[in-house]
């Protein structure tokens, strides 16, 4: 099994987080991942992408054209990210409002700061919110709910149960 | 067992298991964490160890070299450009050799994530004559510190671990010890004055024969342990790939994806290279190319008309590496065609650009705003200096970086070349302890008149908020001592999230300067709202929105002051994106001309 996810957001969102929890869930289901994140001067509300490769890979880097899926928490950073997908097959969960542009690429958009300004959401949550959002609805993703669950347990127990009550809220929300 | 590692987490693992005890260094992108987590593991193991931030790199690798002098295992960490720093300490060392081990960690970021040169630490080895060891992944990062202090005691060399970037930052499962043996090793300096205080030209004469003596037999360990044994699974295709660190796994997976016939060679220790032996390989092959970042160390050691590389202008020679530039080169040298695999469409229409900014309620922008309002641009010079306050950029505040320290020694520069000019530099306080107060004594010695603004935010907030001096000590050490020590009086500011003050206190450091003779010296207290022991202390917590009937649309707040949450809506006014704003309360009342922000007054 092979699978390529870029993570772009922006810094402090918690992109770094979705790498650990990645990175966990695959050594949960012993499989070889390489990850990278942005430390540093991008993190200072800068552009961020993240990557991560599950399978049997040698470099921690994704390569323009490769990724299976793109989990974007902000709209134009999905965008600037997009030449990082797979001409064919490659998905795009983002968080954006009705005006995200088409592109090509199977998307599945969620205005998740909406959301978050109708206290639906708190906002500190987004990017294990898109986490739920992909599970539910990215067919090929390499991971199952329990999985993810387990790795957000390891990743850090006391908050462990608010982060999967979101994971549940994300679920429920990309099924209606 | 299996462990989840970070590349800087792995190597600060494998410093604990290989008894390392003494770790120094000065922080900066990607190295940081590498202490950071030692002190961690030392603290969950409950060892007895030294791992502290020093003042700068020169003296943090100064320290740790005295520890493997005295027989103890140590260690130095730094980026790239911290190398610079302690290389005069590097150079001689590494004639004078060592007892216990010593492993130089100088981590490198090609592609200019963050840092100012892109140059490779493993030219520095060569040039020092010390080997180096260059990880391709975490694992290997953890293996070859091990390896690299069992060689530096073998050697009684000091020996450079090279990560780059995409393994210091990279996080890979990794297969790490069981259990702990860690034994605390006891320093014992052995008087050897020949050898410790060798002096010229007699004793490091000698001493430069025996670095010669070590090279050749680390050139001879490097062809036994880490090449010879490849040697047997070589293919004899017609393609031999010389691949170092990073460049092994964009060319591995290159390779195996576009199903390229090649046999690769891996280099883990890139310097020193029996040249002979590797050189003698090539009579197999049509063509050899070589795949490392980020300078061609490997290939400026070898020379055959089959080599292709950087040199031969085959390879690309600046920016991060990648599987397209593996292709390219293949390409370059007519081994396939030009290949568009690895080529993706960026999109294509416009997108508002994210650079990285200070954030949200941060006081370097209040200083940099009330700098802007106070000293004309037209006639004013602003030197600054590496940090986060670096981003000063945004607001004009910034004409010059440099270095760590150069802002105070430009800026006497300046003020010789072109003195008409009202000279403002800026400096932080872990930059000032790094490199700040030798350039200021020669400042005030030599009478240069300038603005110095050293801002105190209490902490290294670039690199992750490390302790400081002052902060680590702050009843011995005091910046304000250290200024009136270098010789000139101290102006003290403990910034208020009030613009009106804080422009206040420029204006009078503007009249100071008017009759001064030297420096005009200024120290502002502040805070970094990432500092989870001091912010919350210092941020009032007082949100602000925008009164649409009063904003003008005057552009002050979006192109002056330029606080992340501040943006026009759709009826092009200025709103205050509530998810960003953490409430300093600076933009309320004072920055707005017409008064349009103003405080949300429900409990939030």
């Amino acid at each position: 099994m092979k699978y390529q996810v870029v993570i772009a957001g922006i810094g402090g969102q918690g992109a770094v987080f979705l790498v650990k929890v990645l990175s966990i869930a695959s050594s949960l289901k012993n499989v070889k991942c390489l990850g990278t994140e942005n430390h540093g001067m991008s993190q200072r509300g800068g552009s961020v992408s993240c990557f991560v490769k599950v399978g049997d890979f040698f470099s921690p880097a994704i390569d323009e054209a490769q990724a299976d899926l793109l989990i974007a928490l902000e709209g134009n950073e999905a965008l600037r990210n997009i030449q990082y997908l797979k001409k064919d097959g490659g998905t795009i969960i983002v968080n954006a409002d009705s005006n995200f542009p088409l592109t090509g690429y199977e998307t599945i958009s969620i205005d998740a700061f909406a959301k978050a300004k109708n206290k639906e959401l708190p906002i500190q949550a987004l990017n294990v919110y898109m986490l739920g959002i992909t599970l539910a609805r990215d067919p090929h993703f390499p991971f199952a709910q329990e999985e993810i669950e387990e790795a957000i347990r390891v990743m850090n127990p006391k908050v462990a149960a608010q982060n999967i009550e979101v994971l549940h809220q994300a679920m429920q929300d990309a099924r209606r | 067992m299996k462990e989840i590692l970070m590349g800087n987490d792995a190597i600060a693992l494998a410093l604990i298991h290989s008894g390392v005890d003494m770790i120094s260094g000065y922080p900066g992108t990607p190295s940081s964490e590498i202490i950071g987590n030692f002190q961690k593991y030392a603290k969950n193991f409950k060892l007895q160890t030294y791992a502290q931030w020093a003042t700068n790199e020169k003296v943090g690798f100064e320290v740790a070299y005295a520890g493997a002098i005295a027989g103890k295992k140590t260690c130095a960490t730094m980026k790239q450009v911290g190398l610079n720093v302690a290389s005069d300490a590097l150079m001689s060392a590494s004639y004078i050799g060592l007892k216990g081990a010593m492993l130089l960690i100088s981590a490198d970021d090609p592609g200019f994530h963050s840092s100012q040169t892109e140059q490779d630490s493993r030219a520095f080895a060569k040039f020092a004559k010390i080997p180096v060891l260059d990880p391709a992944t975490p694992q290997e990062a953890y293996d070859m510190v091990k390896l690299g202090i069992e060689i530096s005691h073998k050697f009684e060399t000091v020996v450079m671990l090279r990560p780059v970037m995409r393994v210091s930052h990279a996080r890979e499962i990794c297969e790490v010890d069981d259990g702990l043996d860690f034994q605390p090793n006891i320093g014992n300096f052995e008087r050897n004055i020949a050898r410790w205080a060798a002096v010229p030209p007699a004793g490091r004469f000698r001493q430069g024969l025996e670095q010669l003596e070590r090279l050749e037999a680390i050139k001879a360990f490097n062809w036994n342990y880490f090449l010879e044994p490849q040697v047997a699974n070589l293919k004899h295709s017609k393609t031999l790939i010389l691949a170092s660190g990073t460049g092994f796994g964009y060319a591995k997976e290159a390779l195996g994806e576009q199903n390229i016939q090649a046999d690769v060679l891996k280099i883990d220790m890139p310097y020193p290279l029996p040249k002979e032996q590797i050189e003698a390989l090539f009579t197999d092959y049509e063509q050899v190319i070589v795949f490392e970042e980020s300078y061609p160390c490997i290939e400026e050691q070898l020379s055959s008309p089959k080599l292709h590389g950087k040199l031969t202008h085959d390879v690309h020679k600046i920016d991060e590496f990648s599987k397209d530039k593996v292709l390219a080169a293949f390409s370059n040298i007519g081994l396939i065609k030009k290949s568009t695999f690895y080529k993706g469409a960026k999109y294509t229409k416009e997108l508002p650009n994210r650079p990285p900014n200070l954030c949200p309620g941060c006081p370097h922008r209040d200083v940099f705003f009330s700098v802007m309002k106070v000293f004309r641009k037209k006639s004013s010079i602003f030197p600054s200096d590496i940090g986060c306050y670096t981003l000063g950029l945004n607001q004009g505040a910034i004409d010059t970086v440099l270095c760590m320290g150069g802002s105070i020694s430009m800026a006497s520069g300046f003020s010789i070349a072109d003195p008409n000019k009202t000279i403002v530099a800026s400096i932080g306080d872990s930059t000032f302890m790094h490199s700040g107060i030798s350039p200021l004594i020669n400042a005030v010695y030599q009478n240069h008149k300038f603005i110095l603004l050293i801002m105190d935010n209490s902490t290294t907030a670039m690199t992750g908020r490390q302790a400081t001096p002052e902060r680590a000590n702050p009843s011995s050490i005091d910046i304000k001592k250290i200024i009136e020590g270098c010789g000139v009086a101290c102006f003290e500011y403990v910034y208020e999230p009030n613009i009106d003050q804080t422009i206040a206190f420029m204006k009078k450091l503007k009249e100071a300067y008017k009759t001064a003779t030297g420096p005009v010296v200024a120290v502002i207290r502040e805070f970094c709202v990432l500092d989870k022991d001091r912010a919350p202390q210092m941020l009032p917590r007082i949100f602000a929105q925008v009164d649409p009937d009063k904003c003008v649309a005057c552009d002050i707040c979006t192109t002056q002051y330029k606080c992340p949450p501040m943006h026009y809506n759709d009826a092009h006014k200025i709103e205050v994106d509530p998810f960003l704003c953490i409430g300093c309360s600076a933009c309320i009342d004072e920055l707005c001309p017409t008064g349009a922000f103003e405080r949300i007054e429900e409990e939030k």
